[in-house]
């Protein structure tokens, strides 16, 4: 019996000491500052957190080390929960250890020896918002002051909210259908980014054109993202947009800008063309009135072939520049690549076999046929073989192969022309698409291979090289399928 | 067939228009002419004909004129052969760097094509000393002259470039 209630008073003992510690740590880790106050405005007991924020309590007024002031608050939210003995939250300013400005909230419980009865001391939970209100203005003139768009949609296409940036631009909006606002529409926008957020829950991105307050014109690439619902549906959308206009413009000027520097190159390089054309006029002059001075026949025939082949030049010049000038669209059919290649091989094998060349033609796989412009592939195709065949002349060791070759795989149609002539030098192959210029003497107009890379652009391909000097060069001719299905349908 | 009393002038150009054009002027000047197609023919004939004057293109396949012109300064007795550039290249990417290479070593005067054979047989009779009728020394001296003021001009920054218009207007 007796070992009975030793037993009993042990667990209740074991108890108390349990609910003490569990109350000591709850106290002390409960994220809060907490202030035991008595009747008379004593701090009887706070925690560390309390003390840390506030400083030594011990033996001070509440109002003293809360506010730093001499006597009771006015308003006390303490005075009402030792009057009514319900608890009450409440906020108030104050000021922290480090004697900077602190607001902060809690709640004021009353303890009281038995239920219902006289509140001896109240309990005071409170916590700074100090960092939750800097969060909160900082997450305003974050969502204002970003350099992009925002504004949430409701499902009626209502806007919720519009940050600054927007406003500014826009107008003040709230309210209001986002059509109407973003492009001065009557009615829902075709393809509507927004729409289909909230029929799929995912982030779309699209490119728009919209009008702003001052009926500017606004390009912006807008992406639209959902703020879901409990069960998923999409409550709002959210659209964050680049004002992408000074981008667009900016593209456009270095287009114009490529262009009036293409359009310099040009002329530098027609001025060069017809420079070489006078010298070898002047030349002809000179020798035929030196025949004439001592009725040599012979030399007066030598000047007038000269005079006669510069002339010829400049027809072939002034051809060769009309072609280049004619800024046309491909006229596009649909043949077989692999029969065009053919044709050229035709063309050039005697050429070339006469002077030792061997000109072979390849096809990588089946190639199915292709909406290009014939002319222009005969004329691109015609110029990188002539251009093979003369470099496998001009090489210090001389080559003697030149090879079409066609293939037609990942979506790409490829012409690819090689020889294993005397290659290029790293100088002359940055410029070689660049300047019309030419290292065959008076041989070339120099405006083969502009006018091949101006007819591949037209298709919406390009053309690369890949050459060393004295190892031959291998000319790439790339047209994407899907460009020239594209150009073709319209 | 050489007369050692006759100078002898290399011509190198890749365009044969151009070197018979000017063979024909050297020759009607009474000069010996050897004719090269290219840097590589051109220092053989360097080498074989020992010419008192080289008269050069740039821009020509196989070897150009200035990797042509970099060999033969390598060579001591070879670099004292004075050098005319007849090039249409002077003014454009492809030669200019070249040039001012060429211009700013040994001794040379360039020319721009198309040229005149007076004036390019003038030029070529200064750089070799010798006799010149009163009209041909003027012409050198012109002829000279201009080639300076095109380097001149080239190198020119746009304040000096305004400057030289107005003092040249003047006249």
């Amino acid at each position: 019996m007796a070992r009975n209630s030793s037993k009993i008073e042990k667990r209740t003992h074991d108890r108390r000491r349990l609910s003490d510690l569990v109350f000591h740590e709850l106290f002390q880790q409960v994220p809060f500052n907490v202030a035991i106050i008595d009747r008379d405005y004593n701090i009887i007991m706070a925690n560390d957190n309390f003390t840390e924020y506030f400083g030594d309590w011990k033996g001070k007024k509440c109002y003293a080390v809360y506010k730093k002031l001499s006597k009771p608050c006015a308003e006390c939210p303490s005075e009402e929960v030792f009057s009514t003995g319900k608890a009450v939250a409440a906020d108030a300013v104050g000021i922290d250890q480090q004697g900077r400005k602190t607001h902060y909230i809690g709640n004021v419980f009353p303890i009281t020896e038995e239920k219902g009865g006289r509140v001896e001391y109240v309990m005071e939970m409170t916590r700074s918002i100090i960092e939750t209100g800097r969060l909160q203005s900082e997450y305003q003139i974050l969502f204002d002051r970003v350099p992009c768009y925002i504004t949430v949609i409701g499902e009626d296409y209502r806007i919720v909210r519009a940050n600054e940036a927007f406003r500014e631009n826009f107008g003040d909006v709230l309210g209001q259908l986002c059509y109407t606002v973003y492009k001065r529409r009557k009615t829902k926008c075709p393809n509507c980014p927004a729409a289909k957020t909230f029929r799929d829950g995912k982030i779309h991105n699209s490119t728009q054109l919209g009008t702003g307050k001052r009926g500017q014109e606004i390009n912006y690439a807008v992406s639209t993202s959902p703020l879901m619902r409990g069960r998923g549906s999409v409550a709002h959308v959210i659209e964050i947009s680049n004002d992408i206009t000074a981008l667009r413009k900016l593209e456009q000027e270095v287009i114009e800008a490529e262009r009036l520097g293409a359009v310099g190159q040009t002329v530098a390089g027609l001025a060069h063309s017809i420079k070489n054309i006078l010298m070898g006029l002047e030349g002809g002059k000179y020798i035929v009135s030196l025949g004439l001075k001592k009725n040599d026949k012979e030399m007066i025939n030598k000047g007038w072939d000269m005079l006669e082949r510069n002339f010829e030049k400049t027809t072939s010049l002034v051809k060769d520049f009309l072609s280049f000038s004619k800024g046309r669209l491909p006229d596009l059919k649909m043949i077989s690549p692999a029969k065009l290649a053919e044709e050229i091989v035709e063309l050039y094998k005697d050429i070339a076999a006469q002077s030792g060349i061997e000109l072979k033609m390849e096809l990588d796989g089946k190639i199915k046929n292709a909406p290009l412009d014939p002319d222009g592939i005969h004329t691109c195709l015609t110029n990188l073989v002539s251009n093979a065949i003369d470099a496998c002349l001009m090489g210090e060791q001389r080559g003697t192969e030149v090879v079409i070759k066609v293939s037609d795989a990942g979506g790409k149609l490829v012409f690819a022309v090689s020889d294993n002539g005397s290659g290029i030098d790293y100088e002359i192959k940055k410029k070689i698409f660049t300047t019309f210029f030419t290292t065959k003497g008076g041989a070339g107009t120099g405006l083969g291979l502009l006018t091949t890379r101006k007819i591949v652009q037209e298709h919406g391909g390009k053309i690369m090289v890949e050459s060393e000097k004295g190892k031959g060069a291998r000319f790439r001719m790339e047209f994407p399928r899907k460009r020239l299905m594209a150009l073709y349908k319209s | 067939m050489a007369n050692s009393d006759k100078k002898t002038v290399l011509v190198v150009d890749d365009e044969a228009d151009v070197r018979n054009f000017l063979q024909a002027a050297l020759v009607e000047a009474g000069f010996n002419v050897i004719l090269a197609e290219d840097g590589n023919q051109a220092l053989n004939e360097v080498e074989k004909s020992k010419p008192d004057l080289i008269s050069l293109d740039l821009v020509m396949p196989k070897k150009s004129g200035a990797r042509f012109y970099r060999e033969l300064n390598k060579n001591k007795a070879w670099s004292k052969i004075p050098v005319i550039i007849v090039t249409g290249h002077a003014r454009d990417d492809l030669g200019k760097s070249d040039l001012k290479e060429l211009t700013m070593s040994g001794p040379g005067i360039y020319l721009e094509k198309p040229v005149k054979p007076n004036n390019y047989i003038a030029a070529i009779k200064k750089l070799l000393g010798m006799d010149t009728t009163a009209e041909e020394k003027e012409t050198a001296e012109m002829v000279e002259l201009q080639s300076d003021l095109k380097n001149i001009i080239d190198d020119a920054d746009p304040e000096t470039l305004k400057k030289l218009k107005e003092l040249l207007k003047k006249k």
